[in-house]
């Protein structure tokens, strides 16, 4: 059977041809491909500025409603193109300014994506892959998915993308894979024992799998889930009482939107609701 | 180092430092003598060059059931010592209570109650034999619990931590639950066995990077998200190399490099 997933819906907003991405929509569902499949889906520098904007062209297109990202090939993501680093001369260099100044723009918590993301992980992930799991509201996994942190054994520090998997899951997973490198794996089983992941799927039906949950996903008030992930991800950045403060802004933000009458009224007619349009709100000045 | 050490063995073996609980005729509780020369033990592991990762671990059957009571309910001058840490909240008995900045694996090798909670709660990484468990008597015996409880509620699901400091000396929470629930990531049969195979393969990682990805993750426990990401993308930032980069993706993995 045909992998339904790589048949795309003709779309209203033509995507730009990116050179190491691929992006199409399939019903409400946006797909973004990470497409180095020769390099296991590495980030080079022109893959780092790719995603900043293809984050955005999801985001912003109004017949998105979720979106899955996952790897062409046998791999996920393995984190920065070594092979780029050693030969071009300019190594981690090009990247340290950015990093002191924490201004980043390759996940979607950095672009402040308003719609449910879902990581499909399609195979192994190493070192900066896991930025896209920390980083995803939703992560399932092909039953082979393999997961390693190579950082350390290559004398690199690692810690955005760990600090981020350490607000989500146990602290001692996080800290083992850090310390020990490239020198163990932890399987999809474990990944998902310990919470990591929701679902694992076998490697073949992954891509369907995605798709299927976020049709799901996307039959809900588009928003009122911009205003629970903001209040979800809200509530890792401060202690509880202040984390509820601020959610409860989240909760009055949705009163009198209309979704909030059409929810019910299409329950009670036994139909599927019809959504206002999303609006994406531009993210705040100050970058993360 | 600068041994002896009551109560405690100390010890190298190739790159790694051993901790060892050593009162096995009391569950290797905590008297007085131990609880004096559990800093130093921690610095002195810490201090040698030669050491690069430090397991935690117990002799005989327990691996550490806290405060040695009897003993201290006879030595006044302990008590008050400890009655003042903890009201400043001023421990020095865990590896992170002493700044350890090296890698510490609690290798949990039987029973392990009360205050031997915190070294469970501040190890980075925790492996347990088949036989251990886990408990906190502390409300069974009037005493309020805190520290070791927080730390543990820090690393993973909260209910089951709240459960422990509630249900006191009345229920263990099982080798086997605690892998379920990520506090620890291996249940073997020889807990020292596995522990050392763990530590080499960390020693085989550049010191000092592996001293700053602890350091990071732990400071990470103290802020919000986006806080502690910029704090530890400034760090990343000004850390250099300490190791030849490797060629290819593959290699960066320890894979083959041919595809």
């Amino acid at each position: 059977m045909p992998d339904r997933t790589t048949m795309p819906d003709r779309t209203t907003m033509p995507y730009t041809e990116f050179q190491t991405l691929k992006l199409h929509r399939r019903g409400p569902v946006g797909w973004l491909l990470f497409n180095r499949p020769d390099s296991l889906n590495a980030m080079n520098a022109g893959m780092r500025a790719e995603l900043a904007d293809a984050w955005l062209e999801l985001d912003r297109d109004p017949d998105v409603r979720v979106i899955v990202h996952t790897g062409e090939g046998r791999a996920f993501q393995t984190g920065v193109d070594v092979a780029e680093l050693a030969t071009d001369g300019l190594g981690m260099e090009r990247y340290r300014a950015d990093l002191e100044a924490y201004d980043l723009h390759f996940t979607a918590w950095q672009q402040q994506v308003s719609k449910p993301v879902i990581a499909a992980v399609n195979g192994i992930c190493a070192g900066g892959g896991f930025h896209w799991v920390s980083d995803a509201d939703v992560v399932i996994a092909a039953t082979t998915a393999e997961f390693t942190e190579p950082h350390v054994s290559v004398g690199q520090v690692v810690a955005m993308e760990s600090i981020g998997l350490l607000r989500k899951m146990p602290f001692e997973a996080v800290m083992r894979m850090a310390l020990v490198g490239r020198h163990e794996r932890m399987s999809a089983q474990r990944a998902y024992e310990l919470g990591m992941v929701s679902q694992l799927v076998p490697p073949d039906q992954l891509r369907d799998a995605a798709q299927e949950l976020a049709e799901k996903i996307a039959r809900n008030s588009p928003a009122a889930m911009a205003a629970t992930k903001r209040a979800l991800w809200g509530a890792l950045e401060t202690g509880l009482t202040e984390a509820c403060r601020q959610g409860a802004r989240e909760v009055v933000s949705v009163w009198g939107h209309p979704d909030q009458d059409e929810g019910p009224r299409a329950f009670a007619e036994k139909r599927e609701p019809r959504w206002a349009e999303p609006e994406r709100a531009e993210p705040e000045a100050s970058p993360r | 180092m600068s041994g002896p050490y009551r109560g405690l063995l100390v010890e190298r073996d190739g790159p790694v430092g051993w901790l060892i609980f050593d009162r096995p005729e009391v569950g290797n509780a905590m008297d007085a003598a131990m609880l004096a020369d559990l800093p130093r033990a921690w610095a002195d592991l810490d201090a040698d060059p030669d050491v690069r990762v430090i397991v935690n671990t117990g002799n005989g059957p327990a691996f550490q059931t806290g405060l040695d009571v009897r003993q201290l309910a006879g030595d006044r001058d302990a008590l008050r010592e400890q009655s003042r840490r903890t009201k400043r909240a001023d421990l020095r008995i865990s590896a992170w209570h002493n700044h350890v900045g090296k890698p510490v694996i609690a290798a949990v090798n039987g029973v392990c109650a009360g205050g031997g909670l915190h070294f469970v709660a501040d190890a980075d990484i925790a492996i347990a034999a088949e036989r251990a468990a886990f408990l906190d008597p502390h409300v069974s015996l009037g005493q309020a619990s805190a520290f070791e409880l927080i730390g543990l509620a820090r690393r993973g699901a909260v209910e089951p931590v709240m459960r422990i400091g509630l249900t006191g000396r009345h229920e263990r929470l099982s080798a086997a639950r605690a892998y379920e629930l990520g506090l620890v990531s291996a249940v073997v049969p020889d807990a020292r066995a596995a522990a050392r195979e763990l530590a080499e393969k960390i020693a085989r990682n550049p010191p000092e990077t592996v001293r700053l990805v602890k350091q990071q993750l732990w400071r990470a426990l103290e802020l919000g998200l986006t806080a502690a990401r910029r704090e530890a993308a400034v760090i990343a930032a000004r850390s250099p190399l300490a190791a030849p980069a490797p060629a290819s993706q593959q290699e960066l993995l320890g894979e083959p490099p041919c595809r």
